[in-house]
């Protein structure tokens, strides 16, 4: 790395060695209004909890600000702004820069204090994309953006984003006696993209938080590791994924072990799957079939047979076919794809 | 000036969504098919819905077109002639998006108004869960497991059907029997929903609550700077680190007890509770660290007691459980307060487990929506056998 990036001290934080170790204060509590079985909600309890208590967090327009910050209420412990819908980015870094401009001045006493910004992947992979991309090349600014995923503009009722699944119902997709199937593109490959397109950043990662665990000690590598670092995490919502929230611990399991959710760090430029997918890819468990993870979600509800076999063809090509399995979705040669009519 | 009928639906948010907008739709339609005009509509204030936070819909109707405008020109009613609660747990009182503290579910409603349930509950059960009113009131049992569903699956059990049959019962001016099984015909195109409605509104019998009936505690409530209080920026204070938890008997401190958000309390979303028993529990942490809520207490001894102002019931703790029977949902309706299951255990053990042994034996089933596909076709049929025989 150049000599002439200043990289200020991060704190120290020791990954948890197991979960009877994790710190029982809270610095995300209770009183809320987000739904039943909110798995964002145990994304923001996590990630506060894993930073501690010398934490700015950052959160952009979307479920984690509205239903936590409702009129004249908040929920958090720590220090918290909101900032407009695709500037997550710019928040986190415009924090960092300014936080590093106050003690260099000596206008703020000389501390390591943890910068993180959240977005949802409305706010993050549609809108934000933009400023993410910007602030993972600017190495001299530690902070960390988590983009907690729900897969569709929950806030709102469910409106459909670049992560919504292939088919899923969203109030854009309705299906229809027509045509049935209203969204027909993939998933978009966040964090592979983000990974992938910025060499100066030293930690991308999943998670999920039905491995809270796991999902914590990443957020502490992504704090002390320096520099701008991102997280992406998938949250399943019982609201937009129309399911019994007493599923939500479970469906993140579902979503990891059908492989349709890969876990894996890319830290210094180095892969590492991690986890239940580090296990599935080394052939130690096999993955379960996409099936098990459609027919427990009413927003896939009325998939065919043929929806559900395309669906796990495109997962099967994911881990088959792609070049960086589960990360990079380069093939070596054109694949046919024929989804069903 | 004509007479003007107002309608509201409380109901859980996105479980019931469809539901109730299927009812004050059909309200409407119905009172049409009479020549009155009327406006059904959802709450913009309860808006963006949360599963299980309590919302509401209203349908406006007035015997003339200038009867309704005045009533329209008010943003919402103040005063209504029914309140529909399409679950029962919604007796407890509704803390909704809209505003901050606890209504109790009577309190829009008329002198002489009914209050129309769904619930398996008898009357007398219910009458102790809703806060007392001035004015005495009708209350109207629809019987049935309350209706369930999400955003995307629609359960049709004839909840709706039988909730339009049995107000054409009690308030027959708003529209008859005939005109709402024509609203139902041409709506959904089924005979069969029509009957049901005609069985409803036949069997629908009301009982009398008087002032001196139901729950005695006085809702809170919370008062906070009005918009033209605010300065430029708004800092509001965050929520200080919690403390230690003090055992009841020995007066020991330890675990920890986060401090909450006072202003919103999340126990009128839960329509089931978790019960811990504190014998089998071997602190493997899970319910604790995966409440979503952050609602558990840490005890002195490292038990974890589910806070029950907090908790909104979502079921991941006993679901993420790992020992059998040590966290159960059981129906909200089952509990007449809130108070801390691990005190009232340290305090008696035996009687305790008395206690929760009966919670789990008696509890009735209960369902947050979908769970698989194929799951509402095994429901439907029960539900639709208390539709035909009451």
């Amino acid at each position: 790395m150049a000599t002439y990036v200043q990289i200020d001290p991060t704190q120290k934080l020791e990954p948890f060695k197991a979960v009877k170790k994790i710190p029982l204060e809270e610095y995300f509590t209770s009183g809320h209004r987000t739904c039943q079985g909110c798995e964002s909600a145990l994304v923001m309890k996590m990630m506060a909890k894993a930073a501690g208590p010398r934490t700015i967090v950052l959160g952009s327009t979307g479920c984690m600000y509205v239903a936590n910050t409702t009129y004249y209420s908040t929920s958090w412990v720590v220090p918290w702004m909101h900032t407009q819908l695709g500037s997550s980015g710019s928040a986190a870094l415009g924090t960092a820069a300014a936080l590093k401009a106050l003690m260099r001045k000596g206008k703020m006493k000389k501390e390591p204090i943890n910068v993180i910004a959240f977005c949802g992947d409305g706010g993050g992979a549609d809108m934000g994309v933009g400023a993410i991309s910007a602030t993972l090349t600017h190495p001299d600014y530690n902070c960390l953006i988590l983009l907690y995923d729900n897969e569709s503009y929950a806030n709102t009722d469910i409106q459909l984003s670049g992560s919504t699944p292939w088919g899923a119902n969203t109030t854009f997709s309705t299906p229809g006696k027509m045509k049935r199937i209203m969204h027909r593109r993939w998933k978009k490959n966040m964090a592979g993209m983000m990974a992938a397109g910025h060499p100066e950043c030293r930690y991308v990662a999943t998670i999920c938080m039905s491995y809270g665990l796991a999902g914590m000690n990443s957020i502490r590598k992504a704090l002390t590791i320096g520099g701008p670092t991102f997280i992406h995490s998938l949250d399943p919502c019982p609201k937009g994924w129309d399911y019994d929230p007493y599923q939500s611990h479970e469906m993140g399991e579902l979503a990891v072990n059908t492989g349709v959710w890969p876990l894996y760090e890319v830290e210094d430029g180095v892969l590492k799957l991690t986890g239940r997918t580090q296990q599935i890819a080394a052939g130690k468990i096999k993955r379960q079939p996409v099936r098990d993870y459609l027919l427990k979600q009413g927003r896939f509800a009325h998939f065919t047979n043929d929806d559900i076999d395309y669906f796990q063809s495109k997962v099967d090509a994911m881990w088959e076919k792609w070049l960086v399995p589960g990360v990079i979705p380069f093939r070596r040669e054109v694949e046919e794809d024929h989804p069903p009519a | 000036m004509g007479r003007l009928f107002a309608i509201e639906i409380i109901y859980r948010g996105i479980y019931q969504k469809t539901l109730a907008s299927r009812i004050s739709r059909a309200i409407v339609l119905a009172a049409h098919q009479e020549g009155k005009p009327g406006i059904s509509f959802g709450r913009y204030g309860d808006s963006p819905e949360r599963n299980g936070i309590p919302a509401k819909n209203f349908a406006i109707v007035g015997t003339d077109q200038e009867t309704l405008e005045q009533g329209m020109a008010k943003y919402e009613p103040k005063e209504v002639d029914i309140t529909i609660a399409v679950d029962d747990t919604l007796f407890k009182g509704v803390e909704s998006w809209a505003w901050y503290g606890l209504q109790p579910v009577n309190k829009l409603l008329k002198p002489g108004g009914t209050l129309i349930v769904t619930s398996r509950e008898t009357p007398e059960a219910l009458i102790k869960m809703a806060h007392r009113k001035e004015t005495p009131y009708q209350l109207a049992i629809v019987k049935g497991t309350p209706s369930f569903s999400g955003l995307w699956v629609y359960k049709d059990d004839h909840t709706d059907v039988r909730i339009l049959g049995a107000i054409a019962k009690l308030l027959p001016e708003l529209f008859s029997l005939k005109s709402v099984q024509k609203a139902i015909v041409n709506e959904w195109k089924d005979p069969v929903k029509a009957e049901s409605a005609a069985r409803s509104c036949e069997r629908i019998s009301t009982t009398e609550v008087m002032p001196n009936q139901g729950n005695p505690e006085i809702p809170y409530k919370f008062e906070f700077p009005k918009w033209h209080e605010m300065g430029e920026g708004i800092a509001i204070p965050s929520i200080p680190a919690g403390r230690a938890v003090e055992d009841p008997v020995s007066h020991a401190t330890g675990g920890f007890r986060p401090d909450r958000n006072p202003t919103f309390k999340k126990f009128t979303t839960r329509t089931m509770r978790p019960v811990v028993n504190f014998d089998t529990c071997i602190k493997c942490t899970l319910c604790w660290l995966q409440c979503p809520d952050s609602c558990f207490d840490v005890t002195p001894e490292g038990l974890y007691d589910a806070n029950m102002q907090a908790c909104c019931g979502c079921g991941v703790c006993e679901a993420v459980c790992p020992v059998k029977d040590c966290v159960t949902m059981v129906n909200e309706s089952e509990f007449g307060d809130n108070a801390s299951q691990w005190e009232d255990w340290k305090k008696d053990k035996a009687a305790y487990k008395i206690w929760l042994e009966d919670k789990i034996k008696t509890r009735s089933e209960r369902s947050h929506g979908f769970r698989y596909r194929g799951q509402y076709e095994e429901q439907i049929p029960e539900m639709l056998r208390i539709a035909r025989e009451g």
